[in-house]
């Protein structure tokens, strides 16, 4: 009984991490007001407290050290985490140009193989 | 044919199908220099920061916030954007990274326009590039320092080469099929060229949603300088009197802002609520009335209902030097 109060606690604690504007109340945020004047909100399809959620089991997941995940999620804005939320797996990773010339070398071999080239003879 | 020639004959025929669809363009520069911008540009001091494998997120990263001034390593950086799970960095946590180290990151308007003025303007872009295609997507980050546009080149930090040239067509169709994603590093108070209200105003304010609200106040004492006529910047900096505990200078801050536009709600509303803390009852309660006028059915609706009620709640009567209107 006793435990499952310190967990909605710690629940309602973790929730409200996401907004320390919220605690003040009436005060409209300037990244508030920046969002209401310039921009169409999408608020409505993902909340930003489970976008917060879900990024941080997804860095967990994608082999994010532990002691960093909780910094990593704390650098992202509400709109950042909603971009990400759900999309990790997707988005584009840059990464270096070896693709380029894993396709490149891939090619070669095929050329090889089927006889149109004769560059890999001299490593046998 | 040897086999050099007819491997070469096949890296030729290669790499003009890898460029397919570029060559029948003329040249890119020429036109978006055009008198505005000098023909050609390299900023000779940007910093090179060879990449380990994987790595270019934190390397061009790094070379970006060196550039602007900031103490940084690609080492130190893996920890805060490489995701081993996709051998590779994702757009927001660059973003974010570039927030940590103290720097606005602007996003650039998707446009090659916006790219040229940025280069020429002293400043290096961190940009997104599709170098694959199909399983092989090959997603790379370089960073552009300058162009020559009678060569038709744009020069690049890029992976293991401190200066790659590429041909205007080539470059530009692997930064459209990336989504044209661009980004500078700015110190506080430095403003891109021709820059966009809307973009710069989101790019400043996640500085202070993530609690780096002091490193926001020059850039949007900048913005306020350069957009005298938005109340946006001059709200940002009141929110920040306000944050420090200055009612008395946010007060003022507010009261500028709602008066460039009578019709800015969160001006008003913010206003209400410090004029009450003030003590202000009489000021509190008529502004606090029009700013729910004003958003009614709107995104602020929930925060200036939640200030009516505690102006409300409180007794009527007005402290020493309020203000008249």
């Amino acid at each position: 009984m006793s435990k499952r109060f310190v967990v909605y606690v710690l629940c309602l604690a973790v929730l409200n991490l996401g907004s320390p504007l919220a605690a003040q109340a009436g005060m409209v945020s300037t990244l508030q007001a920046v969002e209401a004047s310039t921009r169409v909100r999408d608020l409505a399809t993902v909340n930003a407290a489970l976008a917060r959620e879900e990024v941080r089991a997804q860095f967990a997941a994608l082999g994010v050290e532990p002691t960093q995940v909780e910094s990593r999620v704390a650098a992202l804005t509400d709109s950042e985490l909603r971009t990400l939320a759900g999309q990790m797996g997707e988005m584009p990773a840059g990464a270096d140009a070896l693709a380029v010339i894993g396709i490149v070398f891939l090619v070669l071999l095929i050329l090889e193989a089927v006889g149109v080239i004769d560059v890999f003879k001299k490593f046998p | 044919m040897t086999a050099r020639t007819r491997a070469s004959a096949a890296l030729l025929g290669l790499v003009a199908l890898l460029s397919a669809g570029c060559a029948s363009r003329g040249p890119v520069l020429d036109p978006l220099v055009a008198g505005r911008h000098p023909s050609s540009i390299e900023l000779d001091g940007t910093p090179f920061f060879p990449q380990q494998q994987y790595q270019c997120g934190p390397a061009a990263l790094a070379t970006v916030l060196a550039a602007s001034g900031a103490a940084v390593t690609p080492e130190a950086l893996v920890a805060e954007v490489y995701l081993p799970g996709r051998r590779g960095s994702l757009q927001p946590e660059l973003t974010a990274a570039a927030r940590r180290h103290g720097r606005v990151p602007y996003v650039l308007p998707p446009d090659e326009d916006a790219l040229v003025a940025t280069v020429a303007a002293g400043l290096p872009v961190l940009l997104l590039q599709k170098l694959g295609a199909g399983p092989l997507p090959g997603w790379h980050y370089a960073v552009l320092v300058g162009y020559d546009a009678p060569r038709d080149r744009f020069v690049l930090r890029s992976g293991t080469e401190r200066r790659k040239e590429m041909s205007g067509p080539q470059f530009l169709a692997t930064w459209d099929r990336a989504g044209r994603w661009a980004l500078v590093a700015l110190l506080p108070g430095v403003l891109p060229p021709a820059a966009d209200f809307a973009r710069y105003m989101e790019a400043v304010a996640g500085l202070e949603a993530v609690g780096r609200g002091e490193t926001a106040a020059p850039a949007y004492a900048a913005a306020a300088r350069r957009w005298p006529a938005e109340p946006l910047p001059r709200l940002a900096l009141a929110n920040l009197d306000y944050a420090r505990g200055d009612l008395a200078a946010a007060e003022r801050g507010f009261h500028a802002a709602a008066q460039l536009d009578p019709q800015d709600a969160a001006a008003r509303n913010n206003r209400a609520e410090v004029l009450r803390q003030l003590g202000c009852m009489t000021a509190a309660r008529r502004e606090i009335e029009v700013a729910r006028a004003l958003a009614v059915g709107g995104p602020l609706a929930p925060a200036v209902e939640s200030t009516a009620r505690q102006i409300a709640e409180q007794a009527q009567g007005d402290a020493v030097g309020c203000p008249a209107d």
